[in-house]
């Protein structure tokens, strides 16, 4: 149940920018996937939605050294591109660990980036606290029993976890944001786009209000790159990651010399290892190694105690793609 | 109700055939009307308010804003509510309390105000505009909790026979634990829904209920007007799993605000609503005790629980009074408490009180079985009873044996190696388990109508509920062969106030109550034609009794030359007649009205008293009985656990429709999978809210985690019941919780004595 709103369909970029910078209670609405269900929660009340599923923004191109994924090609067109298949297989596979057939179908790329949190507490508007709703109003999660929180780039104000799948493959590979303002277009790396809460838990991103992501370029790993994507959760499919770790290795005689980490279901932002890629690169590909690089992945965790066991079981997730993708016999 | 799609079947060999569920073309096509479905001119739409705390008072509930909101017709609080009776007890005991009655809030999440609009949207928007201000209070949350008011036996059937200390003393090996369940909630696809339309005093409801009679009780008596003015229809409900055996608060405000409208009004509850509006499975702390011989002989048990119940509700659930009569035991005590709690009233969820008193036991012969170094199924066929272990009577049917050979053979238990972490495939453990599962008898009283008309069809009716467990199908079949006709050729009535009443679908009860009525009434319907043509010249069965014909077709013919017979429909016309109509009941088995309260009479019977009992060679009624084999496969490095193969083996006694009995135990699987691995609706320890309201957050098991399921039937028709049935519904949830427990168990050498078995645990 909503409230009514009243919905535009746009046919023009540059328009539908215009539209939505200029009012604040204008909103774009692509799959609608997650807006829609924070509308009928009452957590988002927009007075206009703005369709942008007919602006030409959808498709993959390129293939040599960068994929450009229009920012509406939905996660199912994505994950059966050829070049995803065969350069970035990991990318395909958080994609289709992340949600289901008919979500797929829906769901465009740039909408799957900017999904917001799947806490609790956020969700309820009858829960007063969470100052990610409201700034200042206190975090109801942290007195939680949850399991569905954030270890790492929390803060004292809050634990929401950032739930996509595939943005953890993309930090890991430096992808990059084109977005539209008003007055312009810029490019932002997709692993500072995103925003840990600090003291500003409702600020999520670099995006100002009316800016349209257009794409999302990918770089390709060099070729012989191997990458997997490892989802750990208790039901096999429709639930979000308890913990997952997106790797990608490219190993010369024993010796990993091109390594990119990322972890999902731990952090309030898609997670960057880069301290485990220290560890790795350079170094030859054994268990010891991917432990060690776990390790140091994880050692910034904060817990509450419904997340405790997540630390250990985030080191394991890593290890375990690690030896997969290298093909480390344990 | 026919179906063009299901091909007819002649009587003779209905029983027992896997017929298609008649009622399934008319669900995938959307033609069959569910109460969210009814739309009367003029209605409008109603929409609930709930407590945002748990304890304390209403201090301040402003109608104003609400009332000003597009679209609204009435605001409705307890200061503006007009005072409501209270519905009548039933066997689950007193009805909830009448909403609105006051500013006392006894759990996060009751209903403090109905709003009712012009439409959904509406009253939704303007149900948010209700922001009651709150006077506080520290909810009692948990069981341990030293401020709970305490139950000691809250239904009278804890139970006690020989003695357990001594019992204990005499033990080659003894055993304790403790086992938790966590709160799991019926989560029916169907959001439960209403749709209310007075004229007068007379009252129509379509409701989501299990119970249409008991539904109507609660209505007459909260508005004070008479039962015959009220009509209750349910003749498709999207399932209930026992949260539609009462009349819930909900019922109650979508009436209430059509009167104070005086307009049809649909409600309709939202997902979160379900959670705290509808009942649920309580948790549950359980303690047993066990005393065996060297050669696994039980010498005695032990086995008590706490379990909550909302402050001034009500919920019949025993968690320990299956365990009385699971086993031949001689020393045994079983104990249960209720403890008060500031939480939403518990309720039925499929297999109450069996589900996690079950767990406990079956978790710890397991445990007991490696204490003795003994084969789990061997423990077990070494304590099974021929006899109802506390009357001393015997079974009236029960093949318990044949349900643990049968199933260890089909599963193929013999391969298993004792030693726990010893099977392995790659990273993956591999475990195999067991637990068996009985549930207690239950049956009350039902009646049914069967007429035939002129064209030779016939319409059976009664007020009993299909909650999708394909109550229409078994009946059609029943009937049809009862009175000789093609499936085709009846039509089935249910879920309709105005027609016989009828008990609750639950406890697993309908089946054989209704069945029973049924075959009674078409009986009855054979007999009075033939009454009719007794002294008719012009009958070839002139002079028959029902012992001297056979049915066929539409025709009644004598079995000693077939070719002299007539058509149902020839005798009508004959007889100047548009229709014949007969009456049938059933009633429960005589001396054990409820096999709960035979129970606990005759527990109090004495030991002179129960041998009175034995000597009148009385039975004990018998409820299904099975056996559960599980084989999982656990990563240990990621926790990570798969239930691969589940085999049940149940004593169903006469099995009416092979494939929706099927339906139930595999349905009921996936509900013991879900209980055993995913399940738990979790409270805020602070507040009182429960915090994963939603089917993101409450898991319930998936196709992807639901593994190939063997189901095999075995026994006899119980002859405890006029139709040999003993009812499947719930049968098929009990033991799968500790049989993949046990598979747990035996994969990785950890014992998880508290429910869900999720990753964390083990880690």
């Amino acid at each position: 149940m909503m409230r009514a709103f009243e919905y535009v369909r746009a046919t023009d970029t540059a328009r539908a920018v215009e539209m939505v910078t200029a009012d604040p209670n204008t909103s774009y609405l692509a799959g609608g996937t997650t807006q829609l269900d924070l509308m009928k929660d009452g957590v988002l009340a927009p007075e206009r939605l703005v369709d942008i599923t007919h602006l030409p923004l959808r498709g993959v191109t390129g293939g040599r050294g960068a994929l450009r994924v229009g920012a509406l090609t939905t996660m199912e067109e994505l994950a059966a591109d050829t070049t995803v298949v065969e350069r970035i297989p990991f990318v395909r596979d958080a994609l289709l660990l992340g949600a289901s057939t008919q979500l797929r179908n829906m769901a465009t790329i740039a909408g799957n980036l900017l999904q917001r949190t799947r806490c609790r507490y956020f969700r309820d508007p009858a829960v007063a606290a969470c100052n990610k709703r409201e700034r200042g109003s206190g975090c109801a999660a942290m007195t939680g029993t949850a399991r569905m929180h954030a270890i790492l780039g929390t803060s004292p104000h809050c634990i929401a976890l950032h739930a996509s799948d595939v943005a953890v493959p993309l930090v890991a590979l430096d992808a990059i944001l084109r977005v539209q303002g008003r007055d312009g277009a810029r490019g932002v790396p997709l692993t500072r786009f995103y925003l840990t809460p600090g003291d500003t838990p409702d600020v999520e991103n670099l995006l100002r209000h009316g800016e349209l992501i257009t794409a999302v370029e990918i770089p390709l790993p060099a070729l012989g790159t191997r990458s997997g994507y490892l989802k750990v959760r208790d039901r096999v499919s429709y639930e979000f990651a308890l913990t997952s770790a997106a790797a990608a290795l490219l190993i010369e005689d024993g010796i990993i010399v091109e390594a990119r980490v990322g972890l999902g279901g731990v952090g309030t932002v898609p997670w960057r290892a880069r301290e485990a890629e220290e560890i790795l690169i350079g170094a030859p590909a054994t268990m010891e190694v991917f432990r060690q690089s776990a390790e140091r992945a994880l050692e910034g965790a904060r817990t509450i105690s419904g997340t405790a066991f997540k630390v250990e079981l985030a080191k394991r997730t890593l290890v375990r793609i690690l030896r997969t993708v290298s093909g480390v016999v344990a | 109700m026919t179906s063009a799609m299901n091909e007819p079947r002649p009587a003779g060999v209905l029983i027992g055939q896997g017929l298609d569920r008649l009622d399934g073309p008319l669900k995938v096509t959307g033609a069959a009307p569910y109460p969210s479905d009814f739309d009367l001119p003029g209605m409008a739409y109603a929409s609930l308010v709930r407590s945002t705390i748990a304890s304390g008072r209403i201090s301040r509930i402003d109608r104003g804003p609400a009332e000003a909101a597009p679209g609204v017709l009435a605001v409705v609080t307890h200061e503006n509510a007009p005072k409501l009776g209270r519905g009548p007890k039933t066997i689950l005991g007193a009805a909830p309390p009448p909403p609105l009655r006051d500013d006392r809030i006894l759990h996060h999440g009751q209903f403090v105000a109905v709003v009712v609009a012009e439409t959904a949207e509406q009253a939704a928007e303007a149900a948010r505009l209700v922001q009651p201000e709150y006077d506080a209070a520290d909810p009692v949350l948990d069981l341990a909790d030293p401020r709970a008011k305490v139950r000691d036996d809250p239904w009278h059937v804890d139970m006690r026979r020989g003695n357990l200390d001594a019992g204990l003393a005499a033990a080659d090996v003894t055993f304790q634990a403790t086992y938790t369940t966590p709160e799991n909630t019926n989560n029916p696809l169907g959001l439960f829904a209403t749709v209310a339309a007075w004229e007068g005093d007379t009252l129509t409801v379509h409701d989501s209920t299990q119970w249409p009679y008991n539904t109507r009780g609660a209505l007459a008596r909260s508005f004070g007007v008479p039962e015959r003015g009220v009509r209750v229809l349910a003749p498709f409900v999207g399932g209930g799993f026992g949260s539609g055996l009462r009349a819930w608060p909900h019922v109650i405000l979508a009436a209430l605000a059509a009167r104070i409208i005086e307009r049809p009004v649909k409600l309709v509850l939202t997902r979160p609503q379900m959670f705290t509006a509808v009942g649920h499975r309580p948790n549950t702390v359980q303690n047993v005790r066990l005393g065996a011989t060297r050669d696994g002989r039980l010498l005695a048990i032990e086995h008590t629980s706490d379990s909550p119940v909302a402050m001034e509700d009500d919920n019949l659930e025993p968690i320990t009074l299956g365990t009385s009569t699971a086993y031949a035991c001689p020393n045994l005590i079983t104990r249960d408490r209720q403890i008060r709690l500031n939480v939403p009233c518990p309720g039925s969820m499929r297999a109450p009180g069996e589900a996690q008193g079950n767990f406990a036991l079956e978790s710890a012969l397991d445990e007991l079985s490696y204490d003795l170094g003994m084969d789990p199924v061997r423990l077990r066929l070494v304590n099974e009873s021929t006899v109802h272990p506390q009357t001393g009577l015997p079974w009236s049917s029960r093949a318990m044996r044949e349900c643990y050979l049968q199933g260890a053979e089909r599963f193929g238990w013999s391969l298993r190696s004792p030693e726990p972490r010893s099977m392995r495939d790659g990273d993956w453990l591999v475990g195999y388990g067991m637990a068996g599962a009985s549930f207690l008898h239950y049956q009350a009283k039902c009646q049914a109508r069967a007429s035939i008309d002129r064209d030779g069809t016939a319409y059976v009716r009664s007020a009993g509920t299909d909650i999708g467990t394909g109550t229409y199908t078994v009946m059609t079949q029943l009937a049809a062969e009862t009175l000789g006709l093609r499936t085709d050729r009846v039509r089935l009535g249910l879920g309709d106030t105005d027609l016989p009443m009828a008990p609750q679908a639950g406890g697993s009860g309908l089946t054989g109550a209704l069945g029973g009525a049924v075959h009674a009434a078409c009986v009855r319907l054979v007999h009075d034609f033939l009454r009719l043509v007794r002294n008719d010249p012009e009958s070839p069965l002139r002079g028959c009794d029902l012992e001297d014909i056979t049915l066929h077709d539409g025709r009644i013919q004598r079995t000693d030359d077939p070719t002299r017979g007539e058509t149902y429909a020839g005798i009508l016309a004959r007889h100047g007649l548009e229709e014949l109509t007969a009456d049938g009941d059933s009633s429960p088995p005589r001396g054990d009205m409820i096999a709960l309260v035979g129970s606990m009479v005759t527990s109090r019977l004495g030991r002179f008293g129960r041998a009175a009992v034995r000597a009148t060679r009385a039975v004990a009624p018998a409820g299904a009985c099975g056996a559960k084999f599980v084989e999982v496969r656990v990563d240990p490095d990621l926790g990570l656990l798969r239930v691969t193969r589940i085999v049940s083996v149940i004593d169903g006694g006469r099995i009416l429709n092979e494939k929706t009995a099927r339906s139930q135990i595999t349905g009921a699987v996936v509900g013991g999978i879900g209980m055993a691995m995913f399940e738990e609706t979790i409270t805020d320890a602070g507040t009182g809210r429960i915090a994963n309201a939603t089917f993101g957050d409450y898991l319930i098991a998936v196709n992807a985690d639901i593994p190939e399921m063997d189901v095999h039937f075995v026994g006899e028709p119980d002859p405890a019941n006029p139709i040999g049935t003993k009812g499947v519904g719930e049968i098929g949830l009990v033991g799968i919780a500790p049989a993949i427990a046990n598979a747990v168990y035996h994969a990785t050498g950890r014992r998880v004595r508290s429910l869900p078995i999720t990753i964390d645990r083990l880690l």
